[in-house]
């Protein structure tokens, strides 16, 4: 290798390079176990890298207090352009030694650490081949880290301001709990009316009107959100810390821009057609109602009435309608259900309630007292297999087998809860993906469901799959904690460092990785016709680069050069 | 970032290692106490979590190394805090660190000092499926991978005994046996319990053999059971022996009645263990015993429907409160009332009771230490005020995760994010405050 060329801040400058190279003995865990005086006197020999000073050592634990200070009073004497550490995991202590790093001069990307613990010491027996693995592995490092360049956190600023789309539960507490003196919210809500579907329930929480009411109360008081009734998301740009958003208003078509920092996703969900299946038919008729309808009816002062005008005297609530449809349990219509069935025996107590069910799913941890009360009150519960519905008869299988068919008054029917008609649009703007069932779509079922693939827009509520009432609240106070503690008023944000850079030069244009790229990092820039990445949204997943038909993209410290060098030597 | 509050979380399971980070990120300094001498709570335990049977530990294991390498969070392993006076903005805590005798700077996990130990009694931690020494780490992959010395059972330490022979093997001098508890006194502004659940105690129903008949399991000794990093390195065989069961049934809703509430998980991790039976022994008979199915939500009824009748057959009884197991030659007959009500029979090698969740057995005694009010269940209450809030009926405490109630590790990770955000609206009034 001739002269070895290095960037930094800017300029590019020729220097000869120095390279550290430090083993660790991990006590008797690599030293025991490798021979290092032979590894040390190897790559002190090589004559592959004339131009480059090694420094070769070794010591017994580089990652103990008294380690990490020889650690960086050797990078600090011996001036060192790069540094390579063997030894355990990088998951141990990749973060341990760039931090040495970061207290000299050394750019901490200008550093690599190899593992000859876990991939040699501790799988091979034989000491000589574990010795051989390590120094290939170390050799591979030494190539790997004199093609390696600095990098630099870029701290942004942010916006610790707000968007909330949707007006209904989900969105009302996402705002309250994120308003503050020093962030502002802008509640986004379609129609006229805060609220959402909760302002048609009966009964759901304690004291749900009050509770309801109360809390669109508070919004309106709140100085620190800003209310857009009639109001829908025109264009969506930006990224954690920095979204641009413009409003249109739906009576006017007067647009609005606002700036946010993060994007709260509360547009909740509808109740599906009932649909035909497999073991569910349906006809409607004038006395078949669903359970929203009903809700309505029961919170309003009139009750639950027939067409006629009369109090049914008997009522045959059908559970899982669409269940097997979607393919997915909404978990709530079990238990509103028997709420239901409870309202219909509050309102008389001689009607007559069956509930028509497949399963009981009662999640929540109080439910199950409703079905113990609501069985108490004489509701009859049948399991069946088939049902099918012709007006107000039901005809049905029971488990053993027994086929019956019985007339009620009334029929309500609980459909599974469905996404939202304007979800597919919303979802274009944000670029956030949907799931298989048209629901948004979370970065991590389990350990990050209000996440999304577009960091800072979060999905709460229904939005995100369906749920029940408290379930879509504590969603949308997560939503909250990640936005209050990840956008502080005032601070910084550093964006991955690692990310993906275009070489304009080789770039065609063509597009393929807008396609692949899943945080939308990635635009075209059509007057130039090439592709341009935002380095502020950009994770450096790689994906883009295996798309490139060109070789334009380089993902920054995964270069095809540092990749290849690193294995040739190794391998050599 | 200036430091802005300090933060106790007392449980590092997936709920209190979540909350701990989010605060940590945002400059609290938070002071994590597990009183296990590892940190990962439940969820490790399990090889897959349903569901998408992703590996649990490939999930959790960067989660544990982001808690313990923070700067912000003092991860107080082996630890329970003693007292909790003061208020909301202003609690001063107590906490007792245990001896652990090996010191957590010191010792690099390389494991020499396990086989010179004499001593040999069961892991309470691998469900007392496999026995561990005196000084052990619970499983392998274990964070931090650093053991601890049992004092009740260690030969020197119970019994004065003349024995150091883990001492004398530690190439490191990271064994002190003369360590001692520690007791630390700190002030902080707000208090997360994340401190988890227990499972229901299956020997309480005497008719389904668990505690008498060896072929009878609870969820957690058969997750073991499965892990490549459990007591048979992930092979299914029966207890004490080497016979692969050929036949399993699985009995739903074990506790529902009892307990009046119905957990939420046990029906997918049930059909989560017929897809792994399925997997490992081709030939096995899976069979799901229920009276419903609960798989709430968008995330779980695909996958029921991806083992229904391929995994598993689905055996409906009309209740589960007559099922019973009892011993049939040298494997185990199951009687359950059918649909119609009549009594059936089942021949298994093995039975797995899906048992529900319950308060954690220190819960009483945790509540009465940071005077928070239980719910008629037992589980930390939240004040009821139709916000999802998840402060408790003292100000300033917080809770999160199964603490709380029975729930999936997505519900818990959703309550620590609640909690979180709660804290911060404390934290951050402090600093405006000053």
């Amino acid at each position: 290798m001739k002269e070895f060329e290095m960037r930094e801040a800017g300029q590019d400058r020729k220097m000869r390079a120095k390279v550290g190279v430090y083993v660790c003995e991990c006590g008797p865990n690599i030293g025991g176990k490798i021979d290092l005086d032979r590894i040390l006197s190897d790559l002190s020999g090589l004559d592959d890298y004339q131009d480059v000073e090694l420094v070769v050592k070794k010591y017994g634990f580089l990652c103990s207090v008294p380690g990490k200070e020889f650690l960086e009073e050797e990078i600090k004497s011996n001036g060192f352009t790069h540094l390579v550490i063997g030894a355990c995991s990088p998951r141990d202590h990749d973060s341990t030694f760039m931090s040495v790093c970061s207290k000299t001069d050394l750019n901490p990307y200008l550093y690599r650490i190899i593992n000859i613990r876990e991939h040699c010491s501790w799988v091979i027996d034989d000491k000589e081949k574990a010795t051989e693995k390590a120094e290939s592995y170390l050799r591979g490092g030494i190539a790997r880290v004199l093609r390696q360049s600095e990098l630099f956190e870029k701290p942004l600023d942010i916006n610790p301001d707000v968007l909330v789309i949707g007006g209904g539960i989900a969105g009302m507490e996402a705002a309250l709990s994120l308003s503050g003196e020093d962030r502002r919210v802008f509640l986004v809500e379609k129609t006229d009316r805060l609220g959402g579907v909760s302002l048609d329930l009966s009964g759901l929480l304690p004291g749900q009107g009050f509770v309801i009411s109360k809390k669109i109360e508070s919004i309106m008081e709140d100085r620190n959100i800003r209310l857009f009734l009639n109001t829908r998301i025109k264009a969506v740009i930006g990224f954690l810390g920095n979204f641009e958003i413009e409003l249109v208003s739906e009576e006017n078509a007067e647009t609005t821009d606002i700036m946010a920092g993060a994007i709260v996703v509360a547009t909740g969900c509808s109740l599906s057609e009932p649909g035909v299946s497999d073991h569910f038919s349906y006809e409607a008729s004038d006395e078949v109602y669903t359970s929203l309808s009903v809700e309505k009816m029961f919170s309003g002062d009139e009750g639950v009435k027939l067409r006629s005008g009369e109090q049914p005297s008997s009522a045959a609530l059908i559970h899982c309608v669409g269940r097997e449809e979607k393919n997915y349990c909404s978990g709530i219509c079990c238990s509103y259900m028997m709420k239901l069935a409870g309202l219909f025996k509050n309102q008389s107590s001689d009607i007559q309630i069956t509930e028509f069910y497949r399963d009981i799913c009662l999640p929540q941890k109080d439910d199950q007292e409703r079905y113990k009360a609501a069985e108490a009150a004489g509701v009859t519960f049948i399991r069946i297999k088939d049902i099918s519905i012709k007006g107000t008869d039901v005809s049905f299988e029971m488990m053993n087998g027994e086929k019956s068919k019985q007339s009620f008054d009334m029929v309500v029917l609980a459909p599974a809860l469905k996404p939202s008609a304007d979800t597919e649009e919303l979802a274009d703007l944000l670029t956030v993906p949907l799931d298989e069932f048209g629901f948004f779509q979370e970065v991590h079922k389990m350990t990050n469901p209000v996440g999304t693939s577009t960091d800072g827009v979060f999905i709460v509520g229904t939005a995100h799959g369906p749920k029940g009432v408290s379930d879509s609240m504590q969603f949308a106070r997560a939503s909250a904690g990640q936005i209050l503690t990840r956008l502080i008023p005032g601070e910084q944000l550093i964006p991955e460092v690692k990310v993906t850079e275009i070489l304009e030069a080789y770039c065609t244009g063509c597009g393929n990785c807008l396609e692949v790229c899943v945080y939308g990092a990635i635009y075209s820039d059509d007057s130039r016709g090439i592709s341009v990445v935002n380095e502020a949204v950009c994770r450096g997943c790689g994906n883009c680069f295996g798309s490139c038909p060109s070789g334009a993209l380089r993902t920054k410290h995964f270069t095809n050069t540092q990749l290849y060098q690193e294995v040739d030597e190794a391998l050599r | 970032m200036p430091q802005t509050g300090n933060i106790l979380v007392i449980g590092a399971g997936i709920a209190g290692m979540k909350a701990s980070l989010m605060l940590a990120g945002a400059s609290s300094k938070v002071y994590l106490v597990e009183k296990l001498p590892i940190i990962g709570g439940k969820v490790i335990k399990n090889e897959e979590s349903f569901p998408n049977l992703e590996c649990s530990t490939c999930m959790v294991a960067p989660i544990q190394q982001d808690v313990l390498q923070n700067p912000n969070i003092e991860t107080l392993t082996y630890s329970t805090v003693e007292k909790i006076e003061g208020s909301a903005g202003d609690f001063s805590v107590v906490i007792r660190k245990k001896a652990r005798y090996v010191s957590l700077t010191d010792c690099i996990g390389c494991g020499m000092c396990y086989e010179p130990c004499p001593v040999s009694l069961k892991n309470e931690w691998e469900e007392n499926l496999i026995n561990r020494k005196a000084i052990y780490v619970p499983c392998s992959g274990s964070l931090p991978n650093v053991p601890v010395i049992d004092s009740e059972h260690c030969l020197r330490l119970s019994c004065g005994e003349d024995c150091s022979l883990c001492a004398e093997s530690c190439a490191f001098e990271a064994i002190n046996l003369e360590d001692v508890d520690e007791v630390l006194e700190i002030d902080v502004d707000a208090v997360i319990l994340a401190t988890g659940s227990s499972t229901f105690d299956l020997s309480s129903i005497p008719d389904l053999g668990y505690g008498t008949l060896p072929g009878v399991y609870a969820p957690l000794e058969f997750e073991r059971l499965f892990a490549s990093n459990g007591p048979t390195f992930g092979s299914i065989t029966l207890r004490d022996s080497d016979k692969v069961p050929g036949s399993i049934a699985v009995i739903h809703c074990v506790g529902r009645r009892e307990q009046k509430y119905c957990s939420a998980v046990c029906c997918m991790y049930s059909f989560k263990f017929a897809r792994f039976l399925k997997h490992k022994i081709p030939s096995v008979n899976v069979f799901n015993i229920y009276s419903d199915i609960c798989v709430p939500g968008k995330n779980y009824q695909s996958f029921y429907k991806s083992v229904e009748g391929v995994d598993t057959e689905m055996l409906y009884t009309s209740s589960i409160a007559d099922v019973s197991v009892s011993e049939s030659g040298s494997g185990l007959k199951v009687a359950y009332p059918d649909a119609a009500g009549a009594m059936k029979e089942l021949s298994v090698d093995m039975v797995i009771l899906a048992a529900a969740i319950v308060p954690d057995d220190d819960v009483i005694e945790l509540a009465k230490i940071t005077g928070v009010n239980l719910d008629s269940r037992g589980f930390i209450a939240t004040v009821h005020d139709g916000s999802g809030s998840m402060e408790t009926s003292r100000k300033g405490v917080f809770v999160a995760g199964t603490a709380e109630g029975p729930k999936d590790i997505q519900n818990s990770v959703v309550q620590a994010e609640s909690a979180a955000g709660q804290v911060m609206g404390i934290v951050t009034s402090e600093v405006s405050v000053s």
